[in-house]
């Protein structure tokens, strides 16, 4: 047995040998011709929280059972600090797992589930209860360690649920859907201890979820998954602001998406045509599509601005015409719906001061204009046949 | 609950005097048996009451006229553990097997729990042919035995798969996650958690042989059950002695269902309460 097996029973964090996970084309099929997830590409870093974000049945609890050693992938390859773990039970990974509803054991005390593993490693009565409490010490509940699980709150058993995993001493947790069992108030809370957890702990967290913020606010490595596939793999920032297909645009929310004819270009900028005649320009980028082509664009939704428009007068570059169907406050700013046409509705979010300065509602002709610089060219065209998953959860 | 008024509904009512009539219908001739058990020396088989002693038990203990009451019960109690205990071990081990959904499992489970549509007696003399024609002895612990198992197996897997098909997978995954083996799995985690079920397999195994007449009447063999000696009893014996029996049987049912119930309120007891 090598050092890196050995590595996870070890108390001391510098002992703790790399956390960075590996899929290579890992294909998982629960039915022959059909594939839960195909040819996943994916290098988790060490140390990083990654975010598995997508709709359900996208296969991104999929992933995280193969790497917690749930599944056994069809096909492919998965190490975890460089070994390969295929076949391996849980233990010997140096993983553990949260499950979606906790999976506390009804039956034992807080103090007993979170002395299980030390159990089943043989480890004698007073030495694992002893370690329990201090791994409960560190949740803050040990005051609660002769309850049985019935008797927490939901937040409660999340944090022994925790403890649980973490007195494995793993260098990778995988939570599944964590926080979809709480309330709003609790998940927040949670949320912002998960995150401390983990940059005290400095272990590899994968995170299973299907909601937008709770990546964005939690990952350093968004995964967005889509029937199967990743379609990008890359930092929150990155995603929100640079979503390279349609899919994730809308998935993530925050973008319009436009789709058109690639015109040519001059200069650093490209010009798109749609097939409603509108015009409109974006840095080209590193590899801009050639001319002729369909491309897609995504115009960041705050960057918008809105116009009363009273003539059926030409529609000028950067811009779409379109009618008011809904207002929405949202604080600090505005959601304004617009119905331009075309399939998917063109939101534009005004800034509170702007919206005062010219109120809109519904009803008014207006235009909605950007500049090309808040535009991106995406690396798929929409083509109307990706998902269109919990549009508009976030704002 | 009365209404803001005060007044209730005739169908209020109603009811309440049906309920009475089914609780003392229920409980009526419980209550009777049990009274005239305690018949005095001159008393007859009904009411009135006369003289109250415990002589009829005490014939019980000391048979004369009556049968072999002490006998029977000593046949019908292990019977009644063996059926207990095979179809605790039955139902949990098939209850894990059904839990993966194996290629014939649904016509398995309706072969299995057909047995309960199939009438008692006439199952009965089918066990009785099958043993003349195999040439083996009817026993009350081969054939009766075998007959007993037909009645109370579904029962125990019908609960079980109840118990099991509820537990959530993602128990045994922890525990799998956490570095248990599959048997300490099973024994530290599934076990426990499905321990109330197995007591009501165990509850029903015990009280459908203890209790039962029609699958045992030609499959008992020479000798009797209790059962069986209460029904001679009936048709031959004409005195308070039958009620003492029932008396004495019913406390006896009473005591094995309160053990089970009181076993299951205090694991329950255990796992909400403070300890």
């Amino acid at each position: 047995m090598n050092e890196a097996m050995l590595a996870p029973d070890s108390t001391r964090p510098s002992d703790r040998a790399s956390g960075e996970i590996r899929l290579v084309d890992v294909t998982k099929s629960f039915a022959p011709g059909s594939y839960a997830v195909k040819d996943i590409n994916l290098t988790i870093p060490d140390g990083s929280y990654c975010c598995l974000l997508g709709p359900s049945g996208c296969g991104k609890t999929t992933i995280l059972r193969m790497i917690a050693g749930h599944e056994t992938p069809t096909s492919g390859e998965i190490t975890i600090g460089g070994q390969s773990v295929v076949g391996l039970p849980p233990v010997r990974r140096g993983t553990a797992m949260m499950f979606q509803s906790y999976a506390l054991f009804p039956h034992l005390s807080v103090l007993d589930n979170v002395a299980f593993y030390l159990k089943m490693r043989g480890v004698g009565k007073d030495e694992r209860r002893r370690q329990a409490r201090a791994m409960l010490e560190r949740v803050q509940l040990d005051h609660l360690r002769d309850r049985v699980p019935a008797q927490l709150s939901g937040g409660q058993q999340q944090r022994v649920a925790l403890a649980r995993s973490l007195i494995t001493n793993p260098r990778v947790l995988l939570l599944d859907e964590p926080l979809s069992a709480l309330d709003e108030f609790l998940r927040l809370r949670m949320r912002g201890e998960l995150k401390s957890l983990q940059a005290e702990l400095g272990i590899t967290f994968v995170h299973v979820t299907h909601t937008q913020p709770e990546a964005i606010a939690l990952a350093d490595l968004v995964v967005v998954m889509d029937t199967g596939q990743i379609d990008q793999a890359a930092p929150a920032s990155t995603i929100f602001n640079q979503p390279t297909t349609p899919y994730v645009a809308r998935f993530m929310g925050g973008q319009n998406v436009l789709t058109g004819k690639v015109e040519g270009q001059s200069g650093e900028l490209l010009r798109m045509r749609t097939a409603e005649g509108w015009t409109f320009e974006m840095p080209a980028g590193q590899s801009p599509p050639a001319p002729g082509t369909t491309a897609s664009a995504a115009i960041r939704r705050d960057r918008v601005t809105l116009r009363k428009r009273d003539a059926e007068g030409a529609v000028p570059a950067n811009a779409v015409p379109g009618v008011v169907e809904a207002t929405e406050y949202q604080g600090s700013y505005i959601k304004v719906t617009l119905n331009t046409g075309m399939v998917h509705a063109f939101v534009a979010n005004v800034g509170d001061a702007a919206y005062a300065a010219e109120p809109v509602v519904a009803g008014d002709a207006v235009l909605a204009s950007w500049l090309p610089a808040d535009v991106h060219v995406l690396t798929k065209p929409d083509l109307g046949d990706a998902g269109v998953p919990y549009l508009d959860i976030s704002h | 609950m009365k209404t803001s008024s005060g007044r209730r509904p005739w169908t209020f009512y109603a009811l309440a005097a049906f309920f009475a009539l089914f609780v003392l219908f229920l409980y009526g001739p419980m209550i009777s048996v049990l009274v005239l058990a305690f018949q005095g020396p001159s008393g007859a088989l009904d009411f009135p009451l006369r003289n109250p002693s415990l002589i009829w038990f005490a014939e019980l203990a000391h048979p004369k006229g009556t049968g072999d009451v002490i006998g029977a019960f000593n046949r019908s109690l292990p019977l009644a553990l063996i059926v207990m205990v095979l179809s605790v071990l039955m139902s949990v081990t098939a209850g894990f097997a059904f839990r993966r959904r194996f290629h014939g499992a649904t016509l398995l489970f309706y072969t299995a729990v057909a047995s309960l549509i199939a009438p008692g007696l006439v199952l009965s003399i089918g066990i009785l042919v099958m043993f003349r024609f195999l040439d083996l002895p009817a026993a009350w612990y081969s054939s009766a035995l075998g007959a007993h198992l037909s009645w109370a197996l579904p029962f125990g897997l019908l609960i079980m798969f109840a118990v099991l098909g509820r537990l959530n997978p993602s128990y045994e995954e922890a525990a799998y996650d956490l570095g248990a083996s599959r048997w300490r799995t099973v024994r530290d985690v599934v076990l426990p958690i499905v321990f109330p079920g197995i007591i009501a397999v165990a509850l029903f195994g015990f009280t459908l042989s203890y209790d039962e007449f029609p699958r045992t009447w030609l499959t008992a063999g020479t000798k009797n059950t209790l059962p069986l000696e209460i029904w001679t009893m009936t048709t031959n014996v004409t005195s308070p002695a039958l009620y003492a029996l029932g008396t004495v049987t019913t406390i006896f049912s009473f005591l094995l269902i309160g053990l089970a119930l009181g076993s299951i309120l205090v694991i329950q007891r255990r796992r909400s309460a403070q300890r």
